[in-house]
């Protein structure tokens, strides 16, 4: 009678049980659809570019790139982002050194060009993500009254792996890595020349 | 005691289905939900402690280290107060402002444009006002300025032009609006930076086409002025272009992306250029794009003013430096000096960052030998 009662009750238990972690289930993957539409991001007007994305983050090569707005670009021939100002000038006047220690912020000329003078032409500036560290320093000599202030910071969503607390928002003096919630979040197009 | 004993085994097993039915469900269960979150929220592990990958280090140039004027590059922090090393011929002195905190007539919000005119009278724009002031920067009346007016130009007769997007409005001595003229085309408005008035004509600095636009008193296009080299027109990767023209009808307009101030004829043949690109000399034009602003003294010196190191130089008309007026005056973020010359020679520079109007007179020369 003890036994009969005790393998019934059982049963229901094992039941209520499997009801619970269908419940739990579903709610895990509904947390974890939540989750995903959050993303890092990097606040510009926050930002001081302090080199701490690029040795903060956990990936080998920081999720953080600097991005280049063509809109403010002004795609000067003498581009403090591009070029070291203070670095020794060549014959022609041009200074020689970059400021990105990866080199990876390039150019090209855009528009008419003019052979025999360089400062008769326009730049475009790429940023190459692949050498990209994110450590700023494009940014940083982008900035008013420098320049124009069209290069950027920005967490690359295609590399973040969206650590449950983002290291480098740990780390940020300034606070500036958000949890900003997207909705429906779709891949960030990049520009290509 | 024996009789007892099945049903005292009869409650003990009793009490261990109840403690089953009542606990290991909810265990299970929590204990399930919380690995799922775990799997849900994937964490990572500590920062790397591995280098990144492969670094390509370019080549750097070395920097030299000898003084300004004398070859040294300059760090920026050193190019922010770098002075000539040399004794230039002219030196400026601070002897007016107007603006700032302690002052009546501060501007709060925004001063974003000056001009000299008849009398040595005071013309500003800020606050979304049109300011006068006379010679000893005491206020003799204001009145509403256009919205989004970015500079303003007085003319021979007192008119005032104040310059905005894609429009130039015109006011009397008195501040009554007298007319608006149209500048540019309908589906590009120009982007007035600065105008001048010279003979009963406008000349209107569009950075949008990057050229200067003659205008007639009516507004009737004139000409253009401003088409050179191969590629053409100004280089202006900072959107601002900025002219002076002088008693004899000679344009000078900033090219800022090629560093350097261009002489034109009203009829838009270019004559002459001066300035480069430089970090080491006081005479060269530092950064992307200067000289930003421009005015002309009654004896036909140029006068810069330049962002990122913000000063203001004079020049001879050929570029032979005069004097420096150095980055102590003005705000570092400046990204615009605005500034204007009156009759006496006194430099108006405006700060927009500080929003003061300082003024600058030629300070009295020494007696060759005395030290500065």
């Amino acid at each position: 009678m003890i036994e009969k009662s005790t393998r019934r009750r059982f049963i229901e238990g094992s039941c209520r049980i499997l009801g619970l972690v269908t419940l739990g289930s579903t709610a895990g993957l509904l947390t974890q659809r939540a989750s995903a539409g959050a993303v890092y991001q990097v606040d510009p007007n926050k930002c001081k570019t302090c080199d701490l994305c690029r040795t903060a983050c956990v990936l080998s090569l920081s999720a953080v790139k600097a991005v280049n707005d063509f809109e403010r670009c002004g795609y000067c021939m003498l581009c403090p982002a591009y070029m070291d100002v203070n670095s020794t000038p060549d014959e022609k006047g041009i200074p020689t050194g970059k400021v990105c220690p990866q080199d990876a912020l390039k150019r090209r000329v855009v528009g008419r060009v003019d052979a025999d003078d360089p400062n008769n032409n326009y730049y475009e500036y790429v940023v190459d993500e692949a050498r990209c560290d994110g450590c700023g320093k494009c940014v940083k000599a982008c900035l008013p009254p420098a320049g124009n202030g069209s290069l950027r910071l920005e967490i690359r969503y295609s590399r973040c792996v969206e650590c449950n607390e983002c290291a480098i928002q740990i780390a940020c003096p300034d606070s500036a890595i958000a949890r900003v919630s997207v909705p429906g979040l779709a891949p960030v197009a990049t520009h290509t020349p | 005691m024996d009789a007892n004993r099945p049903d005292s085994d009869a409650a003990r097993a009793k009490a261990h289905t109840r403690f089953w039915r009542l606990w290991f469900a909810p265990i299970a269960a929590v204990g399930a939900l919380a690995t799922l979150a775990v799997g849900a929220f994937r964490v990572r592990p500590t920062p790397r402690s591995t280098p990144s990958q492969p670094v390509v280090q370019p080549p750097v140039a070395p920097t030299s280290t000898s003084p300004a004027g004398s070859g040294r590059i300059l760090t920026m922090a050193e190019a922010q107060t770098a002075m000539p090393a040399r004794r230039l011929p002219r030196q400026y002195v601070q002897t007016a402002q107007l603006g700032g905190v302690s002052s009546p007539d501060k501007f709060l919000k925004d001063l974003s444009g000056i001009a000299a005119g008849a009398d040595d009278h005071v013309y500003a724009i800020g606050d979304g006002e049109v300011r006068v002031f006379d010679a000893a920067l005491v206020r003799l009346r204001s009145w509403r300025a256009p919205e989004g007016a970015a500079c303003l130009a007085v003319g021979p007769d007192g008119r005032v032009y104040v310059g905005s997007s894609g429009r130039v409005d015109v006011f009397d001595p008195a501040g009554v609006h007298v007319q608006t003229l149209t500048v540019g085309e309908k589906d590009k408005p120009a982007a007035v930076t600065a105008i001048k008035v010279f003979r009963g004509e406008l000349l209107v600095a569009d950075a949008n086409v990057r050229l200067i636009r003659r205008l007639g008193a009516d507004g009737a296009a004139r000409g253009m002025v401003g088409h050179l080299g191969k590629t053409g027109r100004f280089m202006l990767p900072n959107g601002s272009l900025d002219l002076a023209i002088d008693a004899g009808g000679l344009v000078y307009a900033t090219d800022t992306g090629r560093h350097q101030v261009t002489t034109w004829t009203l009829d838009g043949a270019p004559i002459g250029k001066f300035g480069k690109f430089g970090m080491r000399n006081p005479e060269d034009f530092v950064g992307c794009c200067n000289p930003v602003n421009l005015a002309l003294t009654p004896d036909g010196k140029v006068v810069t003013g330049e962002k990122m190191v913000a000063r203001v130089k004079v020049f001879e008309p050929d570029g032979t430096l005069l004097a420096v007026i150095g980055p102590e005056h003005f705000d570092p973020a400046c990204v615009h000096i605005h500034l204007d010359v009156d009759s006496h020679g006194r430099i108006l520079a405006a700060d927009p960052v500080r929003r003061v109007v300082t003024v600058f007179s030629l300070a009295p020369s020494r007696p060759p030998g005395e030290p500065a």
